[in-house]
């Protein structure tokens, strides 16, 4: 009987694997790409191979054009999420992987799960399976010691390390990686940017909306403000830069600057304990904040602002539950967000938030793309850099000031079409 | 039940006929054994010397609230506790379960539609829907720790990896991309969210309609802990397996069902939350079982086994929510919130083995 049961088990574990195996569609999530995409770059091989001689004599530019002449057959790219449930990177993914299979370049996505030990693990994995091009989203943002690890064990194999997203050096100490190794380069966004976009938004906003906003007459503005994690900068700058930029454009216009709502709280922000940036964690904030602060007691909060656009949605429905936020003969809070994910364009098409930062998931994969198509030509990090900044596409790219091989996607602001 | 009032004459009765050492002995006992509620009592009453809105009705109101959005899966966790158990998957299966709930519930209207062609979906068909998958999560549990002895912390590991998994899956499929998924039905969203108590009382309790959800749970479980055989034969099993089946408790039935209706339990925390939030992502749920685990044990949900009660558990729950609201009220960090967390675990649960050892 047990025997039996031992050989039931073993074939379904069998079965399991040969099911994984045979997923073609899917195995870029499951970890096991190489056997999917080795059909697609053996065709780009020949077309590559035919290619080579001709395109050889016109030298690089013809390649940053098209990028579909490149050969991708010795090619193996490992892309590291730091989490594959964020919603906003998620949708990266998705692009990615779209122009990745459009190519037929071998790559392989692994989840860091929220642990920089595992990307740390993942990565080595990977480089001992014969991966040649690195894209990391950092786990620990801003984490130098974590990052240089990952770049000298790259540098060990003669592999590039291209980090993106997530900074991976710390305020005030830019270029020190970047800088000091040749095999890496970084795109993402300028962390303090999407603060200052959101600020200037909000300000304007506000002025313009000045009286109808100021609920209980007091001429001041009071607001709420989610952060999604301790100790990340993106969170940081935009919990700093996101009150200041719109003081600065409150002063200007003559207001007096936005006062925080809860006046014995000293750190000006509710933070996720989880560090998820989550809607859960902002509605249950939101609710319990307005158990204490409603219209009826004169001391209502007026603004939210929220380091993501989960914690937006979170708010706002904790403010529905409360009465406000439903549209028509209902107040309306303002809520600003940041990513411009389809929920928070649906919410402000809606009219239940009012506006939040996008940060094109398209761009990024465009980008991250352009600068496989780079290195797998032969380029170094810094002139893949420097092509990507000097690409003219629907995207803006520039160089970082003083870095060479660090590359900024722009942010924009959006409160509806 | 017995008659509070004569027990308590009874107490006072014994006291009067103690000596002065067993009369402090009995004050000592009396003071641990009740340690938890002395501390909830102080607690509120600090918070409200230094902000006094806490027991305005409103925060009542909210406390009540979040108590009621996270209770059903405590009572599903505590049956597995009781039989010395535990069950990690609780988090995941909500967020699961959320997930669903909210696709099949979304309003007709919304741009970014999960099932395109998807049309109007009855609420009791999905919560039925929830309740099952939750269920079966819970079924694999239970058959896997009852099937092959394997302990439920690492059964419901694997289970709580699997379901994730599914979950992230979930999320990147019909084009959605890991997008959080909003929108939902206005009649999902006033089914949950919405007050019939507000209408019924003109306004002036606006209890959404989740706690009385909750309240039917509550009574349902305790029905089933402490009215059918089922009931007793989970206390049964959780004091001594062994025991148990020698008398005639058919203990893996007992187990596998315990673990289904925690599932059960996990389906319907789903489909609440998803509503609740109204935003969904693969990170809903993230957690939620370390919470309902704490209120277990320090409701007094020994993992000794074969002792707890829903009271105690409704208790722990409680007193973890306001926990979080007072600290809020307080202005204290999130921070703080951990360690206070962390140390009253530990308390209410050396206080909760003291008995044992006394006993022994």
């Amino acid at each position: 009987m047990k025997k039996i049961l031992a050989l039931i088990l073993a074939l379904a574990m069998v079965f399991c694997l040969a099911a994984c195996g045979g997923s073609s569609d899917d195995s870029s999530d499951s970890g096991d790409a190489s056997s999917a995409s080795s059909a697609a770059s053996s065709s780009t091989e020949e077309e590559g191979s035919s290619d080579t001689d001709g395109e050889e004599a016109e030298g690089s530019d013809a390649t940053e054009e098209t990028g579909g002449d490149v050969d991708y057959s010795n090619l193996n790219v490992g892309i590291f999420w730091y989490s594959f449930s964020d919603t906003f990177l998620s949708t990266v993914r998705a692009s990615l992987d779209d122009l990745l299979d459009e190519a037929g370049i071998t790559y392989t996505d692994y989840d860091g799960n929220g642990s920089q030990t595992t990307q740390n693990e993942s990565i080595t994995t990977a480089l001992t399976n014969g991966c040649n091009l690195l894209l990391v989203n950092l786990v620990e943002s801003g984490s130098e010691d974590a990052a240089q690890s990952i770049i000298e064990e790259a540098a060990g194999y003669g592999v590039n390390v291209i980090f993106y997203n997530r900074t991976i050096e710390a305020d005030g100490n830019e270029g020190a990686l970047l800088n000091a190794y040749d095999n890496v380069g970084f795109l993402g966004t300028d962390a303090p940017e999407a603060g200052h976009i959101q600020g200037q938004m909000i300000g304007e906003y506000l002025v313009a909306n000045y009286d109808s906003l100021d609920l209980n007459g007091d001429g001041v503005i009071s607001y709420a403000m989610m952060k999604g994690q301790e100790g990340n900068a993106e969170a940081i700058y935009r919990t700093q830069y996101g009150v200041e930029d719109a003081n600065a454009v409150l002063t200007e216009a003559g207001y007096p600057e936005l006062e925080y709502f809860d006046a014995s709280n000293t750190s000006l922000y509710q933070v996720d304990a989880n560090g998820a940036w989550s809607a859960s964690a902002a509605t249950e904030f939101m609710q319990t904040n307005l158990s204490q602060y409603s219209e009826a007691n004169g001391n209502m909060i007026e603004l939210v602002i929220c380091n993501n656009d989960d914690m937006a949605a979170g708010v706002v429905t904790a403010l529905q539950a409360a009465g406000y936020n439903n549209g028509e003969g209902t107040t309306t809070i303002p809520v600003f967000g940041v990513d411009a994910t389809d929920t928070a364009k649906e919410l402000i098409a809606n009219g239940y938030m009012t506006g939040t930062v996008s940060q094109s998931n398209t761009g990024y994969a465009y980008g991250l793309k352009f600068m496989i198509d780079q290195l797998a030509s032969g380029a170094t990090p810094v002139d893949a850099a420097a092509a990507l900044a000097a690409d003219a596409s629907d995207y803006t790219f520039t160089l970082a000031e003083g870095i060479d091989s660090k590359v900024y996607m722009a942010y924009s602001s959006y409160t509806g079409e | 039940m017995n008659n509070p009032v004569k027990s308590l004459r009874q107490t006072s009765e014994r006291y009067k006929a103690m000596d002065g050492k067993d009369r402090r002995a009995f004050i000592v006992d009396t003071l641990l054994n009740n340690a938890i509620y002395i501390i909830l009592i102080v607690f509120v009453i600090f918070t409200y010397t230094r902000n006094s809105n806490i027991i305005s009705k409103s925060s009542i109101i909210n406390i009540i609230s979040l108590t009621a959005s996270s209770l059903p899966m405590a009572l599903g966790i505590g049956g597995c506790i009781v039989l010395t158990g535990t069950d990690l998957s609780a988090g995941r299966t909500v967020g699961l379960t959320a997930a669903i709930s909210a696709t099949l519930l979304q309003s007709l209207t919304t741009a970014n539609k999960f099932f395109t062609d998807l049309g109007e979906v009855p609420l009791l068909l999905v919560l039925l829907i929830a309740l099952l998958v939750g269920g079966l999560v819970g079924l694999v549990n239970g058959f896997f720790v009852a099937r092959f002895q394997l302990h439920p912390f690492i059964v419901t590991l694997a289970t709580q990896l699997i379901v994730y998994g599914i979950c992230l899956l979930y999320y990147m499929s019909h084009d959605n991309n890991g997008q959080s998924i909003s929108g939902l039905s206005d009649a999902y969203k006033n089914a949950i969210t919405g007050s019939v108590i507000s209408k019924l009382t003109g306004g002036a309790l606006v209890i959404p309609n989740y706690v009385i959800y909750a309240v039917i749970v509550l009574i349902v479980m305790w029905f089933i802990w402490n009215k059918t055989t089922f009931g007793k034969n989970m206390f049964a099993v959780g004091s001594n397996a062994e025991a148990a089946n020698v008398s005639g408790v058919n203990v893996f039935f007992t187990t596998l069902m315990v673990h289904t209706l925690a599932g059960i339990t996990y389906g319907y925390t789903g489909f609440i939350e998803a509503a609740r939030i109204g935003s969904n992502t693969a990170n809903t749920g993230l957690n939620y079982e370390c919470d309902a685990i704490a209120a277990c044990v320090i409701g007094g949900v020994s993992f000794v086994g074969g002792t707890g009660t829903i009271g105690g558990v409704v208790l722990g729950v409680f007193l973890l929510r306001i926990i979080f609201v007072g600290l809020n009220f307080l202005s204290v960090s999130g921070n703080m919130q951990y360690i206070i967390k962390g140390a009253i675990i530990l308390l209410a649960c050396s206080i909760d083995m003291r008995k044992y050892l006394t006993r022994k």
